[in-house]
């Protein structure tokens, strides 16, 4: 009994070291991916941080329920509002804070499966992964929509109500 | 007044650098808008796509005038996309003489970003970052880490050679492919999988995706789909050039 705890305290532990060390690298991805846009200054800080977010919220999401793609969907959402308020406090374009914070969630890795399967004549787990690929893409693309349109109709109603702002 | 065919000439250099250096459609309209308007047109008709931009304005006197720039290389560079906006706020303000205004724009032409060794190195650090976040070891980090050093040298002979994107994408992805298949057989780095995953990453195409999005929910309908467009064809030569090595070495 003792020792199963023990052996789950230490898988526990492991995973933990894993995400800690996967969330850092989506940073320092980020970070990487502003420098090339060429973003300076406390926008790359933003970035850096809005990753962070992205990747946390990303793997919260998938050890509560085990979904990959609703989980992209959670963490696209978090980051796509997270963009959108601040960039209006650091006066920003949202697009340059957002993508960077988005990298880490992009299906690099499993668009990379579906071709070495398909090309190996593995045709079973290419299909598979081409399906999981296309979903993963339309759950990012449904986030930043869903984001993208709930911001314009606030923005309206805050215009009708307190009059324009200007930079909001 | 000045000449209005230079005055527009001018205000089209600085609504290029804007779209050359990737910013949004509908911010590159306002702003020629705001700056016709602070040089004295009375009416400024602006359509931009991601290719094109067509001003046709009309002066107090009635005098028309329409010229058109058709965009080939965009970049992203948003510290020049900031530069050109304060400009134009500064020429809503205080219109500055057209000499000044032209000078100006050409100054942040002419911006150099960061370093190109700092951009090369960048390449390098981020691919190893990604191959460790998809579960690689050191040994593919470092692999991955040669293999997006190699990826920014093929980009930027890619762009002396005036390669056309696409193409060059998909012959990123075979590169990155070939040379994590020779790290493999050298003894650096285990998995072929995770060093090549690294690398792709910097070639997914993030900014065409969340751009095109955007512009289509704000009602840019033209702009949004060739962006989508892009970034799904963007996916495809990836997968294909990765296709051509792994077919061959996989």
């Amino acid at each position: 009994m003792t020792a199963r705890i023990c052996s789950e305290n230490i898988y526990m532990g492991v995973a933990m070291i894993r995400a800690v060390i996967q969330t850092l690298m989506g940073v320092i991805g980020a970070i990487g991916f502003s420098i090339l846009f060429n973003v300076r200054g406390r926008k790359l800080a933003a970035a850096a941080g809005g990753a962070a977010v992205a990747w946390i919220v990303y793997l919260c999401a998938q050890s509560m329920q085990g979904d990959k793609v609703v989980s992209l969907l959670c963490a696209t959402v978090t980051v796509g509002l997270l963009s959108e308020i601040l960039a209006r406090l650091i006066k920003a374009p949202v697009t340059i804070l957002l993508v960077p914070m988005l990298i880490p969630l992009f299906p690099g890795g499993d668009l990379f499966y579906a071709t070495s399967n398909i090309v190996g004549g593995r045709g079973e787990e290419g299909a598979m992964y081409l399906d999981l690929v296309i979903k993963e893409a339309c759950a990012i693309a449904f986030g930043i929509i869903l984001v993208t349109c709930l911001v314009q109709v606030i923005l309206k109603i805050w215009h009708h109500f307190f009059g324009t702002v200007h930079g909001l | 007044m000045d000449d209005p065919k230079h005055v527009l000439a001018a205000i089209l250099d600085a609504g290029e650098v804007m779209l050359t250096s990737g910013a949004e459609v509908s911010r590159v309209e306002n702003t020629i808008g705001y700056m016709a308007a602070a040089y004295g047109f009375t009416k400024v008709d602006v359509f931009t796509i991601i290719y094109s931009i067509v001003v046709t304005v009309q002066d107090a006197d009635g005098n028309i005038e329409t010229q058109t720039r058709r965009i080939e290389n965009r970049d992203t560079n948003m510290r020049k996309v900031e530069l050109i906006n304060s400009l134009s706020r500064r020429v809503s303000r205080e219109r500055i003489p057209l000499e000044e205004f032209k000078k100006e724009v050409e100054e942040i032409r002419a911006q150099k970003g960061y370093p190109g060794w700092m951009i090369l190195l960048i390449y390098g650090i981020v691919a190893g970052a990604f191959s460790v976040f998809f579960g690689g070891g050191i040994g593919d980090a470092a692999a991955a880490c040669v293999g997006g050093l190699a990826l920014r040298m093929v980009i930027l002979a890619g762009n002396r050679l005036r390669i056309q994107n696409i193409i060059l994408v998909m012959i990123c992805s075979g590169v990155a492919g070939m040379i994590a298949v020779l790290m493999v057989r050298l003894g650096i780095g285990k998995s072929l999988d995770m060093i090549i995953i690294g690398d792709i990453m910097m070639l997914i195409p993030g900014l065409a995706l969340t751009t095109s999005l955007r512009d289509m929910i704000r009602g840019d309908l033209i702009s949004g789909l060739l962006g989508l467009c892009e970034a799904v064809i963007r996916a495809l030569a990836i997968a294909v050039g990765l296709a051509l090595v792994l077919w061959r070495f996989g």
